[in-house]
């Protein structure tokens, strides 16, 4: 629905589009992650590939359990994969001796889900904020103190926080502060996950403002992970739908929404309870039963204990990604 | 038709180290029998405040002020506590968001429910648990002769959430309270409850108390909304009429902040500036003004907090403003005409006409 | 920051209590000796004179006729000594085992909490005799030996702090950041991880003391050095003629452990965010 119209308001806001292919600043290719728990072995992800581009804010969109989060913290160097490879600006992460992670931590960033536990409670707002600055090198005393004043300044806090401690703050203003440490480094890439889902509706609106603002001004690129679909509609120019450590859905956001392809990316489109139920394009997929266990992930397709079209085929066959149109790919055998 | 429960002034004071938190302020509302009512507000509104008051699950250093509770015309709030534990469970039940945590940990589903059957009815054990059986069945779950013997942490999250909507309707209540039921589900999963819950009203008629932050929920669910803001309700109605033309700023900037969909990608989003007041400290106006769009034109707004007064048919608001012109309901504009009409959603242009 | 908790710890009645007990006794061992100079072993007067029967020796003597109240003091000295520095070096090597192995897990986590346990299977009394009877009895081996058979708990609790607190999202974003892993440990964790520790470490002092009494009482104690233990250990043989011998070092050692016992009461009650909260 709307899409001339959304098209032609989209195209005026941002040129991002324009310029030469160029290689993209995150890639992932192939990155199998793998828990060894006491009840057995997790499988989160199994085969993930994305990449994103400079300036390209990429939605990675899926409900609890199906890795998103998992991808979030290798791309953050959090934890290796188990096999395959992450690579930020053409050079693979694994590889990265000290030095060179140390200068990737400065251009790769991340803003956390819980404003509440992402802060130190024991540090003031003005040494968090000037703690990556320290680390690595930046400025004297007073020019960090400046940086500081200036990244208060630019998420809408007054300076007077600096001097504050975490638990003076709300749930909002925490995110924030969040946000500003992670700019603080001027990086080229931020990880949200999950950044807005522990807000407010009220101020959620406030924090998405400002990472569209810094999308803006900056030219940073976004992994904008999150459950709700909305949202990533909203802040992405391509979206990934992840199903029990799978990619499912791929695409450029207006081609997903035109023609969403996967069963699974088609439920979840409906089942987003709607402030006005008659908007809604299609018949409501109510879902069966609920996710399988990432334990015993099922055989074939993992989405067809659930789907509604599930065939013989896909209980024997895993479907692979592949280009349905364009840069549209899907992982379903009759899609 | 006489209410099946009526609030009426209640307010739920938390009496802390810092000062006394004002949760909630002087709530009024009513549910009719077989009716859903949805109790909306963000986070510290005093909308779960306002529903653990009902049932008088107010831990110290919280106490219940002042105001009335009807239950079928009986004042819960003048009950003895053996008067009130009758109610509990038995007439009026309720489901929270965490149901790993609303079960004992230790205790098997089954005589986790069987314990709530026999505390209100003089029933034989074998008869409760065929009762719990049935009961596991209707809320969907799948070989309830099983389950019936598992323990909490062996079912997923949303059959541990439909555990405990058969725990909350094993006695039949007139009323269930339904705390944030879906907030911590995933949204395929959440369709499903909320799907069952509808059902099981349908079926045996009993009110509902929805708490929730979600509009969306809101939408889909109930038939009446109340808007709580800092420990008031602000605005209350019909859903329908609430949803296209609210009337009090924050209803309206709420539903412009959820307005996501209608707007083209990438756009700003309507926000409403500022943060809720702390509840130790509320201003001696209205509780909104300083965020409001409307409170520097009036004098008013910030001097005094307005009454709780009807602007239409069953449609009440607080809020000093005259109220405005009809307009067509959102949804019609939307489907009806170009999409340019859609754009740019302004709450503060269609509150104001 | 501190201001804020000493304030907090005076309005907690406990705390209070231990606080105003700690002080006087620590008043006994700085100040005391200005009202009672000289050597405690000096034999000053008539044996086994009971307390206010001569004003020369006003809580009496014992059976070598050396004054009580010299010793009283003198042995406040000594437990309070003995009780800080062994409980430092218990929450030194505690703090130290249990940040490693909360932080690193894996072979070194096995590693160290097996160590641990092996503290911990030896009963702690039997391990201090041992340890004090292998090297020469005096006030640093006791210190040495109590502060290294008590650490085990502390390194336990610091242990289970770090395995929580690392996975804590502000940990995650100091990572994210580029911080080392020194940095992280000491100025990251390590502060959210000390107030249980400190209250630990509080009831530390108090059994400590006791410990090192006990030691002195089987004659473990340092030969040069007047301690309660001591003191009680030598009038063990006249308990039943002269009572106050033991009785009044008894009393000060219920004095002491009170004291830490309360305001280690105390501090668990300001330091603990859940009972903060509301």
């Amino acid at each position: 629905m709307n899409t001339a119209a959304r098209r032609r308001t989209e195209t005026g806001a941002d040129g991002r589009r324009d310029g030469a292919e160029e290689k993209p600043l995150l890639e992932l290719r192939q990155v199998v992650k793998r828990f060894d728990t006491g009840a057995g072995t997790v499988h989160a992800l199994e085969g993930v590939s994305l990449s994103i581009r400079r300036g390209e804010t990429l939605g990675l969109v899926g409900e609890s359990g199906c890795g998103k989060s998992t991808v979030a913290r290798l791309v953050m160097d959090l934890y290796p994969p188990t096999s395959g490879t992450v690579h930020f600006d053409g050079k693979d992460i694994a590889k990265a001796g000290r030095d060179a992670r140390k200068a990737r931590h400065a251009r790769l960033q991340m803003v956390f889900q819980d404003p509440f536990s992402s802060l130190n409670p024991r540090h003031r707002i003005g040494r968090t904020l000037e703690e990556p600055l320290i680390i690595h090198r930046r400025g004297n005393r007073k020019e960090r103190a400046e940086r500081v004043a200036w990244l208060l300044e630019r998420v809408g806090l007054k300076p007077d926080a600096a001097q504050r401690y975490p638990h003076e703050f709300s749930g909002g203003q925490r995110q924030r502060i969040g946000i500003a440490r992670a700019l603080a480094l001027r990086p080229e890439l931020i990880v949200c996950d999950e950044a807005v889902s522990a807000l407010d509706v009220s101020i959620r609106a406030q924090v998405l403002n400002l990472l569209l603002d810094l999308r803006k001004d900056y030219r940073v690129a976004y992994l904008f992970i999150s459950h709700d679909l909305s949202i990533v509609r909203h802040m992405s120019d391509r979206v990934a739908v992840m199903y029990l450590g799978r990619i499912v859905e791929i695409a450029p956001r207006d081609d997903l929404w035109r023609e969403p392809r996967h069963p699974y990316t088609r439920a979840l489109m409906s089942a987003i309870p709607r402030v006005h139920p008659e908007q809604r394009n299609g018949a409501r997929i109510t879902l069966q039963g609920d996710l399988p266990s990432p334990l015993n992930p099922p055989a074939g397709c993992r989405f067809q204990t659930r789907c509604p079209f599930a065939a013989p085929r896909c209980r024997a066959e895993e479907p692979i990604l592949y280009p349905a149109t364009g840069e549209h790919w899907v992982a379903c055998h009759f899609a | 038709m006489a209410d099946l429960l009526a609030i009426q002034g209640l307010r739920t004071w938390f009496h802390t180290r810092a000062g006394v938190a004002r949760a909630v302020n002087d709530v009024s509302f009513a549910i009719q029998p077989g009716e859903t009512l949805a109790l909306v507000g963000e986070s510290g509104s005093g909308k779960s405040v306002t529903a653990y008051s009902i049932l008088r699950l107010i831990n110290e250093p919280g106490r219940i002020e002042a105001g009335k509770i009807l239950f079928n015309g009986t004042d819960l709030l003048k009950l003895d506590d053996k008067g009130i534990r009758s109610i509990r469970g038995d007439r009026v039940a309720m489901i929270f968001q965490e149901p790993l945590s609303a079960f004992n940990p230790v205790q098997t589903v089954g005589a986790q429910i069987v314990e709530a059957i026999r505390l209100h009815r003089r029933i034989g054990r074998r008869a409760a648990y065929h009762r719990a059986m049935e009961l596991l069945e209707q809320v969907g779950i799948p070989s309830p002769a099983k389950r019936v013997h598992e323990f909490p942490h062996r079912l997923s999250g949303g059959m541990r959430q439909r555990a405990m909507i058969a725990l909350a309707l094993a006695c039949e209540p007139d009323l269930l309270i339904a705390d944030e039921p879906t907030t911590a589900l995933d949204v395929t999963t959440q369709a499903q409850i909320l799907k069952l819950l509808k059902s099981l009203q349908a079926e045996n008629g009993m009110g509902l108390l929805l708490i929730t932050h979600d509009l969306g929920v809101v939408a889909e669910t109930a038939d009446r909304a109340a808007v709580m803001y800092a420990g008031r309700v602000v605005e209350e109605g019909l859903v329908a009429t609430l949803f296209t033309r609210p009337f009090h700023p924050y209803t309206a900037g709420l539903l412009a902040s959820v307005s996501i969909d209608d707007l083209p990608p990438g756009a700003r989003l309507p926000e409403i500036p500022g943060t809720v007041p702390s509840l130790l400290v509320m201003p001696r106006g209205c509780a909104f003004a300083e965020r409001c769009p409307y409170a520097a034109g009036t004098d008013g707004c910030l001097d005094h907090a307005p009454a709780f007064l009807p602007v239409a048919d069953d449609h009440r608001v607080a809020c000093f403003r005259t109220p405005p012109t009809p307009r067509p309901p959102l949804h019609a504009e939307a489907t009806g005409e170009a999409a340019g009409a859609l754009l740019p959603l302004d709450a503060a242009a269609r509150v104001v006409a | 920051m501190y201001p804020a908790l000493l304030k907090e710890l005076l309005r907690n009645r406990s705390a209070l209590t231990g606080l105003i007990l700690l002080a006087l006794v620590m008043c006994a061992a700085t100040l005391g000796h200005v009202w009672f100079p000289g050597d405690p072993w000096d034999m000053v007067g008539t044996p086994m004179l009971w307390p206010g029967e001569d004003p020369a020796n006003p809580l009496g003597t014992d059976i070598m006729g050396r004054d009580m109240a010299t010793g009283l003091v003198s042995g406040a000295k000594v437990s309070l000594l003995i009780g800080l520095v062994s409980t430092l070096i218990s929450a030194v090597v505690g703090i130290t085992f249990g940040a490693l192995g909360g932080f690193y897990r894996g072979w070194i986590d096995a590693f160290l909490m097996r160590v641990t346990e092996l503290f911990q299977t030896v009963p702690q009394f039997v391990l201090a005799v041992v340890l004090v009877a292998i090297f020469k009895p005096s006030v640093a081996t006791a210190t040495f030996a109590i502060g290294i058979v008590s650490w085990p708990p502390t390194a336990r609790l610091v242990r289970s702090e770090f395995l929580l607190l690392r996975e804590r999202e502000f940990i995650q974003a100091a990572r994210t950041l580029g911080m080392g892993d020194g940095r992280l440990i000491l100025t990251q964790i390590l502060p959210n991880a000390l107030p249980p520790v400190i209250v630990i470490a509080a009831l530390n002092i108090a059994t400590a003391i006791q410990t090192e009494a006990a030691l002195s009482f089987l004659g473990l104690g340092d030969p040069n050095v007047m301690s309660w233990g001591t003191i009680i250990g030598n009038g063990r043989e006249q308990v039943v003629d002269a009572w106050y011998i033991c009785g009044l070092p008894g009393i000060a050692i219920v004095i002491i452990v009170l004291a830490f016992s309360l305001l280690g009461e105390g501090l668990n009650d300001t330091l603990n965010p859940h009972l903060k909260e509301r």
